[in-house]
């Protein structure tokens, strides 16, 4: 019998979902029967299979097998069947909306326009077993990069057109070659992993599935640029990356891979991790740097580039999590072969994290170049719900949404800012028609309210006005000339901010404002929000010859505001109503529409 | 090295900053967080230019921007008439009661609209002057509490700040008047601490808190019968010690006065 091995997935996701009790589970039954049973390894914990919104995920090997949403209480019958046996669980196997099952990754529609590099060992290896990730080759490009003169290495990441995935897309070879030209006794490489944007988690399951890769990546930057220390710097509500990336660290250490003479070489280099309270604005790096330095998180004057003059003064390399990723797949395989993936100005894949009303979320990852079409409509699944696509948001607080028209544009960090959008680090969210787009940019102006350090007139105070003025039109007191006042607030922002978070800070309004624009009109003119999320100029209606009688709604109402009996035509209570669309969410008839007031 | 200002070639040192090098050269920048003697703030975003740096303008704020040679700097264009009406609008709509933020938008033709007033009898623009006046200084007696569009200046937690030594330091670079700062019956108020005044040993007015000497003497570990003295006998004294200031001067080796 061949030798089988279980890969539960234990990322932050499934383990919310009970993916640490299956582990143990599966653990406890190998080793009841492993004598028995020509089973190895047993079970092994990994990072993230993507598809979360599915978990636990369950997937046994060698045949390829995805199980999905595994209780404890399916162990036995998995054990009996599918690792004793050959048996498929068809019970277990994704099933598409349209009941079709698919019984491997590689033919699930989520899975196929996927392309790994970044996410490479993410779900394969247990991120806390060091040995894995050496048998996956880890360590190995750093072993060629000790052997290389460092502008070699600039030289090789600059061939490969890498440009960093920390969201501004600045090219990685570039900055490195700035700071290796720095001159300094003392340098420093930083590792961003500070993921403020809300739906985010990129950066979070890189480093929680494959930590072994990100350090790797900054020993090699560490090489390049002349560096003899490096920091991660981790959100300390990451409690599984903050882990997985010290015990990383502790084991390169045992290992001799960092630490002194890394790998036998005369390079002496060590990674510290350092745990951030979690502010948006400490992402941006010279904020990161004063958080580092135990000040007050606000961002610093640039120039000095941190290339230059960053931590205490010295030269500094700061690049994101993915990027790191990328670095020693780069070095591995060659600029070369990375170049063939994605397009000229953006070779390589993205991660994304794909999430809002579409049929599959999770955490993807594609060559760039690939359609925004194929990533809500392939692997996404398109709508949930049978409500039709009104908008994607890309790149966070800092990007701005993308209508339907624009869905076939390519992804990649020029035609992303084209649409006035942005690559940032990587989050995706898709809208339906129930998405209002002046409450949409109000939730990124309200976000970024309390996410900005305040230190700068444009982007404290016209955050403040922007609100009132979102305020006001949700209310159904703007005037026509607000929209105008808005454009030129967010034009004031733009340039006249300090850092980075208030020069993008208007994206969110002006990319609404931009194909959105008659939806202002009308919430202003007409008093009327179509997608009835503005509780002031909307109301909810029950469909009589739609509604069945069910009392669904009814029964979800939190403010018993929908009268009715059963089998019969229900109504809602307008001075009842809350305005909370429960009722829509819920109705199977779709009797529940938004109208006017 | 030289740059070029509204056309005008400007010599500057290394190191040094567009909004002094202009200053320096007679061109007048609208600004309210600097102070010469306190580091850039660079956070009330007035003292906007363009700069013309290897064939591309960017607009940055004068004020901690470093020169480097052969840049062009413009200060007054339509562009940037425009961002600092923008900018000037926010200010005003942010501190109302201010004076001076009134008489600067007065100056550029900036009117505000009360409708986005934050609070009719807020002065304070958060340009961070004063507790960066406080933290040279050494008592570090109020910071920024807060972050976003809720930061405010504070002493730690609001309450009475056993720091605060009532020097007033940052009243007086307060660019809006925006810090209370009384005096009456030999008492000073400020931050909601009332410190008494010590007369000064000369001419006998009352001009500095105890607690502000104290905090001297120890800094500068100065002896014992230190009193101090206000600041005209101050000038007084240096003025009667001239000649022998200026026969030192004389008499030091020349060349090396670095
Ligand atoms: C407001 C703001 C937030 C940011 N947040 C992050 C972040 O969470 N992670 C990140 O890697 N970069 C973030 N950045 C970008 C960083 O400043 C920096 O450019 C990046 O880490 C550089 O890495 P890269 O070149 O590999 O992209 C942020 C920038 C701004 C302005
Ligand atoms: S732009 Fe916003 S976050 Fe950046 S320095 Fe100004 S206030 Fe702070
Ligand atoms: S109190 Fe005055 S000095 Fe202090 S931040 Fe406000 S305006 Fe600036
Ligand atoms: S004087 Fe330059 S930003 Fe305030």
């Amino acid at each position: 019998m061949p030798a089988k091995s279980v890969y539960i997935c234990c990322d932050t996701g499934c383990t919310a979902a009970g993916g640490g009790l299956l582990a143990s589970a599966f653990a406890a039954k190998l080793k009841n029967s492993g004598a028995a049973c020509d089973l190895a390894p047993a079970a092994k914990r990994t990072g993230c299979h993507g598809l979360c919104e599915f978990g636990p995920v369950v997937r046994v090997e060698p045949e390829n097998i995805s199980y999905y949403q595994v209780r404890p209480e399916d162990v036995d019958e998995i054990y009996e069947k599918t690792i004793a046996g050959d048996e498929v669980i068809e019970r277990l196997l994704y099933k598409d909306p349209f009941g079709k099952q698919f019984k491997t990754a590689a033919e699930n529609p989520f899975y196929i326009p996927q392309v790994k590099i970044a996410l490479r060992n993410v779900g394969e290896i247990d991120p806390l077993d060091m040995e894995e990730a050496v048998a996956r080759g880890v360590y190995q490009a750093l072993a060629k990069a000790l052997e290389m003169p460092p502008e070699d290495i600039v030289d090789e990441m600059e061939a490969s057109g890498l440009r960093g995935r920390g969201g501004a897309g600045f090219p990685t070879g570039k900055k490195w070659r700035y700071c290796a030209a720095s001159k300094s006794d003392i340098k420093y490489v930083v590792c961003n992993c500070d993921e403020g944007d809300p739906g985010a988690f990129m950066d979070r399951s890189i480093l929680e599935g494959d930590p072994h890769s990100v350090l790797e990546g900054i020993a090699i930057a560490a090489k390049a640029v002349g560096a003899r220390q490096g920091f991660i710097y981790v959100r300390d509500e990451y409690e599984g990356a903050v882990r997985h990336a010290a015990a990383a660290i502790a084991a390169a250490q045992a290992r001799g891979v960092l630490g002194r003479n890394i790998l036998g070489s005369d390079m002496d280099f060590d990674i510290k991790v350092i745990r951030g309270g979690g502010a948006f604005v400490c992402g941006e790096e010279t904020a990161l740097i004063n958080s580092i330095e135990g000040r007050t998180g606000e961002p610093r004057v640039k120039p000095p580039y941190p290339a230059s003059s960053g931590l205490w003064g010295k030269p500094t390399l700061i690049n994101n999590v993915e990027t790191f990723a990328n670095v020693a797949a780069i070095l591995h395989s060659g600029a070369q072969k990375f170049r063939e993936i994605g397009t000229r100005n953006s070779p390589g894949t993205k991660v994304f994290c794909l999430v809002g009303k579409i049929r599959r979320t999770g955490l993807i990852e594609v060559p760039m170049g690939i359609t925004l079409r194929r990533i809500v409509y392939d692997i996404g699944g398109g709508m949930m719900n049978s409500r039709p696509f009104k908008a994607i948001q890309t790149g966070g607080p800092s990007g701005g949404c993308i209508p339907e028209a624009l869905l076939d544009i390519e992804v990649d960090f020029d035609s992303l800012a084209e649409a006035g959008g942005m690559m940032g680090s990587g989050g995706m969210i898709v809208m339906d028609s129930c998405t209002c787009m002046v409450e949409f940019a109000q939730y990124y102006v309200k976000f970024l309210s309390g996410e900005s350090c305040g230190k700068c007139t444009p982007c404290r105070e016209g955050l403040r006005k922007l609100d009132a003025i979102l305020t006001d039109i949700r209310e159904g007191k703007g005037r026509l000339s607000d929209i105008d006042l808005m454009e030129d607030i967010c034009q004031t922002m733009r340039k006249a901010s300090l850092c980075g978070l208030g020069k993008s800070a208007p994206n969110p309004v002006l990319t609404a404002l931009r194909h959105f624009r008659a939806e202002y009109v009308e919430h202003v003119e007409e008093k009327y929000c179509r997608a009835g999320v503005c509780p002031s100029l909307s109301a909810f209606h029950i469909n009589f010859d739609a509604c069945t009688g069910c009392s669904v709604c009814a029964r979800n109402c939190p403010a018993a505001a929908i009268e009715g009996v059963k089998k019969k035509p229900h109504q809602i209570n307008q001075s009842k109503c809350v305005q909370c669309g429960a009722c829509r969410d819920v109705c199977q008839f779709n009797a529940v529409t938004a109208g006017r007031r | 090295m030289f740059i070029t200002i509204d056309g005008k070639p400007c010599e500057c040192a290394e190191g040094e900053f567009v909004l002094a090098a202009a200053l320096r050269n007679g061109i007048d920048i609208p600004r309210l967080c600097h102070h010469a003697a306190l580091p850039n703030q660079a956070s009330c975003r007035l003292c906007l230019v363009e700069i013309m740096e290897n064939g591309v303008k960017h607009v940055t704020a004068s004020c901690s921007y470093p020169v480097s040679e052969g840049i062009e700097v413009v200060t007054r264009s339509q562009e940037l008439q425009k961002l600092r009406s923008g900018v000037l609008a926010l200010l005003k709509e942010r501190a109302p009661a201010s004076p001076e933020i009134s008489a600067l938008c007065e100056k550029f033709g900036v009117a505000g609209d009360k409708r986005f007033f934050r609070d009719t009898n807020e002065r304070c623009v958060m340009c961070g002057l004063c507790t960066a006046a406080c933290k040279l200084l050494g008592a570090s007696a109020i910071s920024a509490a807060f972050r976003g569009v809720d930061k405010k200046i504070s002493t730690p937690f609001g309450e009475m700040s056993p720091a605060c030594i009532g020097c007033g330091a940052c009243a007086r670079v307060c660019p809006c008047g925006a810090i209370p700062l009384t005096e009456s019956g030999g008492a000073r108020e400020i931050w909601g601490k009332s410190f008494e005044l010590v007369r000064c040993p000369a001419c006998g007015k009352p001009f500095a808190t105890r607690e502000e000497l104290a905090f001297l003497a120890k800094k500068f570990a100065l002896p014992p019968e230190f009193k101090g003295l206000c600041r005209e006998c101050q000038r007084k004294e240096t003025v009667k010690k001239m000649p022998e200031l200026r026969n030192a001067i004389a008499a030091y080796p020349s060349g090396s006065a670095k």
